[in-house]
């Protein structure tokens, strides 16, 4: 790259990260005196700065050399200790940064769009609302450090720091309890993942000496350590799994997914962008990010993508039962990032990232078209209390239909060729998994469209006090957008041309992915090399199931609406556990929050009861020694000042005399 | 100007409180109007101190500056070899009043003055009676604590730390809740017990001092070569590590002798509790850093895992204590022994890295605890209670003081970006690479496997905090009868007075968080020059003969052997030769003492092999 780029790329870099931080200072500076109602300008202007400096990026980009299109630009020291450990703040620039960076910025603008209406009901804005747009200009500068950092440490900050801003957006609505708890648990049980997460990076340092990622890379692939030495055996295998626990937390994986269901407690927006579009992919583009480190471990790729594949069919099958809109998307959302992790673990990491990419647009989509009924109907989203809404809410309707579509993967809409590749790659490296990868395929397609029909179909009902209307311009204009990119986003992958999607990201994955891949005899380059019809079998084949599954659940909760009870009744165990999530979060109080409780009374009698007794029990004797040589009525002080003397006196003879 | 400018700082606060006690004694308003004003002068002091500091040249090499010495007990002169081997005139006696600075001590100096006039802020509605005789203690301690991060001599030393003791005692004694008689007694029982056993250890290594080089001292620089440059037997250095550690551990406070902490929080006022936590406690680790790991070396890397197998502990007790408390200022100090376990991990892994993020940690701690102590303040004072099942819901009724208190705890949960992240991920990476030699100090005692207990520590700091923030701030709101109280002239949220308190410490969690390399520069030299100056290798293989206990026979012999003219450069009856070779010889091997030259290579390089 030419130095002109690299000032180019740089002065991108910093804008992406420093629009949306201004942004966000700005807002919750004067947000509450001056700007007020206005507030969503600021942010909004931060945004889609941010957006317009990841284009601008993107097409520089372009520019260059297809191998040459990776450089790390440092900005400053950060922490130093001595000239051994210097940690920087410093970008990395590839086109893998930048696919997620145009995801990031692109979904979050149309959000911040969207939330101008959703945060106001007739008119007025909610209370707190540029708290609201500050936390979201502060979550897109978050996840931009995430993806822009050229370092573990700043991979760890932008982790964090998003966290944060989950947690605060999660909690927005704080008055209620269950929001309240919601956001704590979401943090805590990242806290948990991060566990893992930071161990792995401490010992990344252990093992390398340095968490620059160019140099740990380097040092895997050659397979030595900072000073030469061999790595040890297992060592590579344990940091992929510790790195993989932060995975699993952010991205809510199992066994750590049970935060992101209780997250839907925050505003829709927040849903539609952080914990469906953009936070929760974090642990696919960790992975993908640290390929080098994974794909130097089968043991680490095969515990990936069995993650996902068993993340991917659990959480689609809680989704058959559940009849709250959001919580369905959440463990659809959980799901697919399923089929992600499912991607990744058998080397088609590209496929991973087109999946994020279009799963980005179409759910997007759906939690904006479920924020959009919600605010139609007062607050209410679940699909007991309403239905018939088609005529109620007709764009609503049809961009939430295009969503669902795309989600159950309707043959040439967006998920539909995302979701096949996966699928393809899975049945390429082990039979089990792409058959798991199928049966989900068959389930995402029946509870997607089990909501639509709920929700959209048979004789309209709303909640009683509701005032059913449809969204505002503000609202719409996202939908429409998200629903373009839902029905277009797919073809991008489409490689007739040799510029798409795999393409572009092939220089970042060329050693890692693709090159283990191949060693390994997963079928990697079908797709990505043109060939288009190698998988046609399996696109008609899965294409079929999608729309089998959509009819099945036209039938189900349209034409015999007295089957679902049927089934229910029949078969009531399962629906229970299902119904109440596996008892996972049961179990989880019963196993670890109760017994820590436990512990932590017992750590307080000990204070006062053992150690303090203890205490008093030593201090008996000086005590006792000064009471008996006390001898006019002195206060407290003269008697312990004597014992100090005295004992003094006495260790030092003792010493003396040795 | 330069050599006094400690002195005055130190003292200023003093005068200040002389200045109170003097009539013509004001109102309530005009003491505390004065209070404020005296410890700005000593903030200024302290600045001006500090930019002095960073004008010398060699402070960034880490080198104690801004010395100041006046005599204070000095005995007659006697001739002795000093330990690089020449022969000097020395007092028999030598502890003065000697204060200094090195890029460790300004920092804690600046810590404490920047807290005073803050805490001194905060107690202006707080305190109601005998507001005279309060702003005097707080003035007093903090000359007491000044002295301490000063001290460049071990009886000074003490002597400030004991006096730190004092006004604390009235502090919590007179002003505290109801049980601030008990807590009170129990603080001060605790600490007189760790700091009889320091002095002991003080007065023992000051006889050391004296059977080694011919003359007592307790100068810490000198007495630090001493422990350096190996004239130390190792059991010896493991009794005056024990003794010392008394003292600190307690200051600490390490697990298992912390119990008088979270009592001594609950009942102290607001402005007690912050200097005891934001100051106080650092007394301990500080202790450790300067005069424990760099005057018994051998002794702390073999105790190392000791002491870090009990941070360890403390750090996962201290924070399940801390998630069963209601009473939410007994939760914050619980949270402090949790988190100098931290610190005290830090110091103990024995790397560069680590020793300066224990260091920061002390900083980081220093500000964010005492925030959250002076917002529990705040609330208390509206609501005459600090029990979680009483209130609620507060985001709603104070919401600068919601975040206020969220920012704070973000910062103490180490949220990158703010100021805890930094400290906490040195001291892990410290840990983890203790066992490594990458930085020049030679290999550390600790390793991995203390990590991953301490990371678990991690987890639960933020379940508590975020646990309180949860009870205390979101849900319906929930408020005692009668309150809020708003009788002292506060306003329901926090009032301009008790928000601009808590803006200085915010601004500086960010800097710190987001550019702590101004101060991580001088820690780390002063680190490596005065706390872990030679590389250790602490092969003990490399000793040939076994460690000889010294006793006065042997002493005598040595002694003798060396009355000769050994070198032939001196002729002198010099019984300080005979000691200084005696104690060579004893440390290292019974041989040396026949051929003992008096040049620096054998001081340095007997015995123990450096690092390679």
């Amino acid at each position: 790259m030419t130095p002109e780029t690299i000032e180019a790329l740089r002065t991108y870099g910093l804008a992406i990260l420093l629009a949306p931080l201004a942004g966000a200072i700005i807002a919750g500076a004067f947000g509450s005196k001056l700007l007020r109602d206005r507030t969503h300008w600021v942010s909004l202007l931060g945004v889609a700065g941010a957006f317009a400096a990841a284009v601008a990026l993107f097409v520089t980009m372009q520019s260059a050399p297809v191998d040459a299109r990776s450089v790390v630009i440092p900005i400053y020291d950060w922490i130093t200790s001595g000239t051994n450990s210097v940690f920087r703040f410093e970008l990395l620039i590839d086109p893998l940064t930048s696919v997620m960076l145009l995801t990031v910025t692109g979904i979050s603008t149309l959000v911040v769009i969207y939330s101008r209406d959703y945060m106001r009901h007739h008119g007025t804005p909610e209370k707190g609302y540029e708290r609201f747009f500050a936390y979201l200009a502060l979550f897109v500068f978050s996840m931009c450090v995430l993806v822009l950092g050229g370092n573990f440490i700043l991979l760890y900050v932008g982790w964090e720091l998003v966290g944060l801003c989950s947690y605060l957006l999660i909690g927005f609505y704080y008055g209620r309890p269950a929001a309240a708890a919601a956001a704590k648990k979401a943090f805590l049980v990242n806290r948990v993942g991060d566990f893992g997460f930071g161990l792995g990076i401490l010992l990344i340092y252990l093992t390398f000496g340095t968490l620059e990622y160019g140099a740990v890379f380097d040092l895997v692939r050659q397979g030595v350590t900072d000073s030469g030495a061999a790595i040890p055996d297992g060592r590579v295998t344990a940091i992929a799994l510790l790195l993989l626990c932060g995975a699993c937390g952010k991205s809510a994986q199992l066994p750590l997914h049970v935060w992101l269901p209780d997250a839907m407690e925050g505003p829709s927006p927040v849903s539609a962008l952080i914990h469906a579009a953009t936070m929760v992919t974090a642990g696919i583009y960790m992975i993908a990010r640290c390929g080098a480190i994974f794909t130097a471990s089968p043991v680490a790729m095969t515990v990936v993508a069995t993650i996902g594949a068993a993340t991917a069919l659990f959480a689609a099958t809680i989704a058959l039962v559940q009849t709250d809109m959001k919580r369905i998307l959440a463990y659809s959302t959980i799901s697919q990032l399923g089929y992600m992790f499912l991607a990744i673990g058998v080397y088609a990491a590209d496929s991973a990232m087109f999946h994020l990419f279009t799963h980005a647009f179409f759910k997007a989509l759906l939690f904006l078209g479920a924020g959009s009924i919600m605010h139609a109907m007062g607050g209410v989203i679940d699909v007991r209390y309403f239905g018939g809404l088609r005529k109620l809410l007709p764009y609503t309707f049809i961009t939430f239909l295009i969503g669902s579509l795309a989600l159950a993967g309707f043959p040439l809409l967006s998920g539909f060729f995302s979701k096949d590749e996966i699928i393809h790659h899975a049945l390429s490296v082990h039979p089990i998994l792409g058959v798991i990868g199928l049966i989900t395929a068959v389930l995402t397609a029946f509870y997607t469209f089990r909501m639509v029909f709920l929700a959209f179909f048979g004789p309209t009902r709303v909640p009683e006090g509701a005032v059913a209307h449809e969204a505002g311009r503000w609202m719409l204009l996202p939908l429409f957008v998200l629903s373009a990119g839902a029905i277009g986003a797919g073809y991008l992958g489409v490689e007739v041309t040799g510029k798409g999607f795999h393409h572009f990201l092939e220089p970042v994955f060329e050693h890692t992915f693709i090159a283990a891949g191949a060693l390994h005899g997963a079928g990697h380059a079908s797709v990505a090399h043109g060939g288009f019809w190698a998988e046609y079998w399996l696109m008609v084949l899965s294409g079929g199931l999608a729309i089998v599954s959509m009819i099945v659940a036209y039938v189900f909760y349209v034409r015999a609406p007295w089957i679902p009870g049927l089934v229910k009744a029949s078969a009531a165990g399962v629906h229970r556990t299902l119904w109440n999530k596996y008892f996972v979060d049961e179990a989880y109080s019963l196993v670890v929050v109760e017994p820590a409780r436990r512990i932590g009374k017992i750590c307080v009698a000990l204070d006062d009861y053992l150690i303090d007794g203890i205490v008093w029990f030593v201090t008996a004797v000086p005590r006792a020694l000064a009471y008996a040589l006390r001898t006019t009525q002195s206060g407290v002080l003269q008697g312990y000042g004597f014992s100090m003397v005295a004992g003094a006196a006495v260790i030092v003879v003792l010493v003396l005399w040795r | 100007m330069t050599s006094w400018i400690l002195t005055i700082t130190i003292l200023s606060p003093v005068a200040g409180a002389l200045l109170l006690m003097l009539p013509p004694y004001g109102d309530r308003a005009s003491i505390r109007r004065s209070a404020v004003l005296y410890s700005l002068v000593t903030l200024g002091l302290t600045i001006l101190a500090l930019t002095r500091f960073y004008s010398i040249e060699e402070a960034s090499d880490g080198a104690f500056v801004l010395m100041h010495e006046l005599p204070w007990i000095v005995g007659e002169s006697v001739e002795v070899v000093d330990m690089d081997g020449y022969l000097v005139e020395k007092p028999s006696i030598d502890i003065s009043y000697r204060v200094g600075v090195d890029g460790i001590s300004i920092w804690l100096v600046a810590l404490t003055s920047f807290l005073m006039p803050l805490a001194i802020l905060s107690s202006f509605t707080a305190i109601r009676e005998r507001t005279r005789e309060y702003y005097c203690l707080l003035l007093l301690l903090q000359a007491g604590l000044l002295g301490v991060f000063c001290a460049m001599d071990l009886l000074l030393f003490y002597v400030f730390f004991e006096f730190t003791l004092i006004p604390l005692f009235f502090l919590i004694g007179i002003w505290g809740g109801s049980q601030r008689r008990r807590a009170a007694n129990k603080f001060f029982i605790y600490t007189l017990a760790g700091s009889v056993l320091l002095f002991a250890g003080i007065v023992y290594l000051s006889y050391y001092s004296y059977r080694t080089l011919g003359y007592v001292t307790l100068e810490i620089a000198e007495l630090t070569r001493l422990g350096q440059g190996g004239y130390l037997p190792l059991d010896v250095q493991w009794w005056l590590f024990l003794a010392f550690a008394a003292g600190f551990a307690i200051k600490v406070p390490l697990f298992p002798v912390h119990t008088w902490l979270p009592l001594a929080h609950t009942e102290a006022p607001t402005a007690g509790s912050v200097i005891l936590a934001g100051v106080l406690l650092k007394l301990g680790t500080y202790g450790f850093c300067r005069l424990s790991i760099p005057m018994f070396p051998d002794a702390t890397f073999q105790l190392a895992p000791a002491v870090a197998v009990f941070a360890v502990i403390g750090i996962i007790y201290a924070a399940l204590a801390a998630w069963v408390q209601s009473d939410v200022k007994k939760l914050v100090a619980y949270s402090s022994i949790s988190h100098l376990g931290f610190c005290m991990l830090g110091l103990f892994s024995l790397k560069v890295a680590g020793v300066t993020g224990g260091v920061l940690y002390m900083i980081n701690h220093g500000l964010s605890t005492a925030a959250l102590f002076l917002i529990v303040g705040y609330i208390y004072e509206r609501y005459h209670t600090r029990d979680i099942h009483e209130i609620g819901g507060l985001a709603k009724r104070m919401p600068w003081m919601a975040f206020f208190l969220i920012f704070f705890t973000l910062s103490s949960i180490g949220l990158p970006g703010l100021n805890g992240f930094v400290s906490e991920f040195l001291v892990l990476l410290a840990t983890a690479t203790s066992g490594q030699n990458s930085d020049g100090v030679g290999r550390g005692p600790l390793g991995y496997g203390y990590v991953i207990p301490a990371a678990l520590g991690i987890i639960l700091g933020a379940t508590y905090m975020l646990w309180m923030c949860q009870r205390l701030l979101f849900g319906p709101l929930t408020e005692p009868a009668n309150t809020p109280d708003t009788s002292a002239g506060l306003t329901a949220d926090l009032t301009r007075r008790e928000i601009g308190i808590l803006v200085p410490i915010g601004l500086a969690c960010i800097f710190l968080g987001v550019y702590p390399k101004p101060l991580l520069d001088t820690f780390e030299s002063a680190a490596r020059r005065n706390v872990l100056q030679s590389p250790f290798t602490y092969d003990f293989s490399d000793v040939r003969a076994p460690v000889i206990d010294i006793d006065d026979d042997h002493l005598a012999t040595a002694v003798s052997a060396n009355d000769l003219d050994v070198n032939g450069f001196y002729d002198s009856s010099g019984h300080g030769v005979g000691s200084i070779d005696a104690a060579q010889g004893i440390v290292r091997d019974a041989e040396i003492v026949s051929h003992a030259s008096m040049t620096p290579a054998l001081v340095g390089g007997g015995g123990r092999s450096r690092d390679d």
